[in-house]
């Protein structure tokens, strides 16, 4: 669009949230040329030493790696019965973390695909590392279903693999679905990603200077040379990838919500799931984005790719979804009492003051409550603050899938086979491991890969318009308010 | 990426002014629209062709439903460019202001339910005929519960347990709370966008933007339990979390369709021209192809699926009243009208660019918007759905359950109330400009390229 203009006012880093209608705010702060980004984001991988907060973080994450390793294996050489499962409670942690985790990687995708369809420019400075954010999350939740089945050793049988026992998976179970909905979305997000980093890692390849980063790079970047024909076909290759995974982000916690939603268990059958899933999804998923780019830009000096701008338009997702979220608790609620079902009535009195009143309290007050801070611009745009209620997110949607999982289970139909969950060590520690891994996964991204997408972030500054300098004095003078383009 | 220049958009009256260029479809539309509520009051009230009050009650809801759609979907479409900021808009936000603002004239179509509370027809004690007489219980189930007990006594415990929410009191409040609401907020968007057309102020569209935000929260309220009071209480024992936004996707549809043939329409008749371009045409269509359809789908889907899965027969009772009989052809026809083929229909770049394509398209699903609703509105849950063993049990006693889909009723009732919409909204569309012209992002809209 002809109007986005870069201001630059000396070198002094300027407040883009403002946005006076009729002009667009400069989603790059302080870049004139191509070069200059180029320069900015290789600048992190092509570095020798990476900050030292890098090798703080880096060295955390591995330790709780390490922590999921240890958990994992301790759990295969036993039994799930290190997990504080119970009867009924056959589902606990090792779901809700499943949830959660498929939840988190909702963000990438619907900031790549989505909002690629809907045109929003300032999706261009978080896409890549919201994708590859995307892609870790998934990781991690793989990883629960596979443990949770006990026999570990058997885990292909998820698969509809054709055996000499003629065993077949049972196609008409959501969790069956579930093997194919995120597989399918692990692997178009993993296309996806890869597709949009050939060009960055050609101008990786071609900056590098030793021998093993040129080999690397480029044997990643796949021969791009840069010329017409391979933008032309990236860029179909793009529309199209965008257009197969907006379904994915629809379908996939979709289908994670059936796990629930078909079954006729109390609190998990009502047919506002999937939507209200998917909302919940993205709007963990935001928070997680804003939980890794607030230190991300801080650490690697990136502040004026990912903009308080960029932040400020997170944030109002946030809100968004987070009322959606709100919006499905209420109807549950209402319906529960409007359907007249003694059972349902129950489900929905004893969440909210039953033996987990205290996680259904936590799940509310930080799921729907503290996001409304949102509608205020400065806490919008006051990085400690948007830094702590993503944290507050977070923890609120981890606690969301605990409260529908586990209050459901605990106190259903028959009161005689009522019990309470209580995690063991292992519980906590696989939570915290998984963590690990998708943080240890995040660093090594960030190290490595270029974190911002290089190629894409210069399709919005003013310089990629043909019209752009046509009179020479554009820059830092505001496009008049009305009236056609320049 | 390249831009269209536009030299100089063609701002002058005659290009942004119907005049009285729409006055003879206005004068059709109203004599049709008279005409049409004539016939249907007379084979309404006279018993006519099989109907009876509960059919010419629920034709009028049904109608009123449909028109309510068409511009709380334009409704929804302007407050979510303010809310977005959209630049690509500009030039089509002003029809679809018009559109919206016969919200204004929203509880007009409300009359007849209050006339059902006035009618007089309490349940006579004892009355075997309690459906044919006239009262609230001929639409409203739940409104005469005496009723009810004589004929389902199983929904009838449920029912009264909802009386809470379903009173005559509450639901008349929040009724005018609906309407109310619509009516302020989108007469509100209108006058606000044309005081902006005498001033080019911006600080309008800054107030726009900043009250878009509290509006979407009202506007999701208001139209989940307008849903839920108007269609989904008429078979008062069934409930779906769903609902609410069931019937947004219909929103979208009817209005998103109703959009795209008024801007075409307007074209054709010499207005709008060089500033709404096949660009727009495109992003219409995308809209209407992903939120009208798509979406449509996929909450549709969501919903049947999961009450077919766990079959409980609270839920499944509502489906079946639409598989039996006549109705499972009509659910099939659904199925196909509202998703399969104008997927197919609407999934290319250049069917959407096309515009004699675009207005066809976006007539078919206005049609299956109207289909949608009477598919949700007409059929009754079957009184036998929650005793019976089986389910063949039931298909087979109503193996010969009438849609009545052919009832000219259903014809005259459209022609009454869509002739006098389609009144209002041209006789609207002429007293103001087609276009934002002084909205400071027109520029955008005018030059906008799709990828």
């Amino acid at each position: 669009m002809s109007s986005i203009r870069a201001d630059q006012v000396g070198g002094r880093i300027v407040d883009n949230t403002t946005e006076v209608p009729g002009t667009r705010a400069p989603l790059v702060l302080n870049m004139t040329t191509f070069g200059q980004v180029t320069a900015q984001v290789a600048k992190v991988s092509e570095a020798g030493r990476a900050p030292l907060a890098w090798y703080v973080a880096f060295a955390g994450s591995l330790g709780l790696l390490g922590l999921l390793g240890v958990c994992v294996l301790y759990l295969i050489f036993t039994g799930v019965g290190v997990w504080g499962l119970n009867t009924p409670v056959a589902w606990a942690y090792d779901i809700t973390n499943f949830v959660f985790w498929v939840g988190i990687g909702h963000a990438g995708t619907l900031i790549s695909a989505i909002l690629f369809l809907f045109r929003q420019k300032w999706r261009t400075g978080i896409n890549r590392f919201a994708e590859a954010m995307t892609i870790f999350a998934v990781m991690c939740a793989g990883i629960f279903p596979g443990i949770h089945v006990g026999r570990v050793w058997v885990v292909y049988w998820l698969f509809p693999l054709p055996n000499q026992m003629e065993m077949w998976p049972q196609f008409r179970s959501p969790l069956l679905w579930d093997v194919f909905a995120v597989g399918t979305y692990f692997t178009v997000s993993l296309l996806f990603w890869y597709t949009g980093l050939i060009p960055d890692l050609a101008t990786l390849r071609d900056r590098a200077k030793g021998r093993l980063q040129q080999v690397a790079y480029g044997l990643f970047a796949l021969g791009w040379r840069g010329s017409n024909r391979h933008w032309h076909r990236y860029e179909r290759a793009y529309l199209l990838l965008a257009a197969l995974s907006t379904p994915l982000v629809l379908s996939v916690h979709s289908v994670v919500s059936f796990d629930f939603a078909v079954s006729q268990l109390p609190g998990w059958h009502t047919t506002i799931f999937p939507p209200y899933f998917v909302a919940g999804a993205i709007f963990s998923g935001f928070a997680m984005v804003v939980t890794l780019a607030v230190p991300a830009r801080e650490m690697f000096g990136l502040k004026n790719l990912i903009t308080l701008r960029h932040l400020d338009n997170m944030n109002k997702v946030i809100l968004v979804t987070g009322s959606m979220v709100g919006y499905a608790y209420s109807m549950e609620f209402f319906i529960a009492w409007y359907s007249g079902a003694l059972y349902e009535k129950f489900a929905f009195v004893n969440r909210a003051f039953g033996q987990y009143w205290w996680a259904y309290l936590l799940m509310v007050s930080c799921n729907v409550i503290t996001p409304q801070l949102f509608w205020f611009k400065a806490i919008r745009t006051s990085i400690p603050l948007m830094f702590f209620l993503s944290l507050v997110v977070n923890v609120g949607m981890w606690f969301e899938r605990f409260v529908i999982i586990v209050s459901s289970l605990a106190n259903d139909f028959l009161p005689s086979s009522w019990e309470f969950f209580t995690p063991t060590w292992v519980d906590i520690g696989t939570m915290a491991g998984a963590f690990g891994l998708f943080f240890t996964l995040f660093l090594l991204f960030c190290r490595f890969l270029p974190m911002i997408a290089m190629a894409e972030v210069k399709m919005v500054m003013p310089a990629a318009n043909a019209h752009h300098d046509e009179d020479g004095h554009h820059h830092g003078t505001p496009a008049p308010a009305t009236g056609g383009p320049s | 990426m390249s831009s269209i220049h536009v030299a100089k958009p063609d701002l002058s009256e005659g290009n942004v002014r119907l005049g009285t260029a729409g006055l003879g479809v206005q004068q059709g539309a109203g004599l049709v629209g008279i005409i049409g509520l004539v016939a249907s009051a007379v084979i309404g009230f006279g018993g006519m062709f099989g109907t009876t009050p509960t059919f010419l009650m629920k034709s009028w809801t049904q109608n009123y439903m449909f028109v309510l759609a068409i511009s709380l979907g334009a409704l929804f479409f302007v407050f979510i460019q303010h809310l977005t900021r959209a630049g690509w808009s500009t030039t089509i936000r002003r029809p679809a202001e018009l559109i919206a603002a016969n919200l204004k004239w929203a509880w007009v179509g409300l009359i007849p339910f209050a006339a059902l509370w006035f009618s007089g027809g309490s349940h006579v004690e004892g009355s075997d005929a309690a459906h044919s007489n006239w009262g609230p219980g001929v639409l409203f189930p739940w409104a005469d519960l005496e009723a009810l007990k004589a004929h389902h006594p199983a929904e009838h415990d449920i029912v009264a347990a909802k009386s809470a929410y379903l009173n005559a009191t509450f639901f008349w409040i929040r009724a005018i709370i609906y309407v109310t609401f619509w009516g302020v907020v989108s007469t509100w968007f209108l006058r606000t966008s044309i005081a902006q057309d005498a001033t080019g102020d911006i600080r309008l569209t800054e107030k726009m933007q900043k009250w878009s935000g509290p509006i979407a929260i009202g506007f999701g309220l208001t139209i989940t339990f307008a849903a839920f009071d108007w269609i989904m209480s008429l078979s008062p024992a069934w409930f779906s979390t769903m609902f609410g936004v069931y019937f947004f996707c219909g929103c979208c549809t009817c209005g998103f369709s109703v959009l795209i043939i008024a801007v075409l329409r307007l074209q054709s008749f010499g207005r709008l021209k060089q500033v709404v371009n096949r660009e727009h045409y495109q992003d219409m269509g995308k809209l209407l192809f992903a939120f009208g359809m798509i979406f449509w789908a996929y909450i549709g889907f969501s919903q049947y699926m999961l009450i077919w899965y766990a079959n409980i027969p609270e839920e499944t009772g509502w489906f079946l009243g639409r598989q039996i009989g006549g109705w499972g052809t009509l659910s099939f026809v659904l199925l196909f009208g509202h998703f399969v083929v104008p997927f197919v229909a609407l999934i290319s770049k250049w069917t959407k660019r096309l515009s004699w394509y675009l207005l066809a398209a976006a007539i078919w699903m206005l049609f299956f918007g109207w289909f949608d609703l009477y598919w949700l509105i007409m059929p009754e849950v079957p009184a036998d759905a929650m005793t019976a063993k089986t389910y063949m049990e039931v298909v087979e006693a109503h193996a010969d359950a009438s849609t009545h889909i052919f009832n000219p009723l259903n014809f005259t009732m459209l022609a009454g109330v869509g002739g006098i919409y389609l009144w209002m909204t041209i006789r609207r569309m002429r007293g103001s400009t087609l276009l934002a012209i002084r909205d400071p992002r027109l520029h955008e809209g005018l030059s906008f390229e799709n990828q």
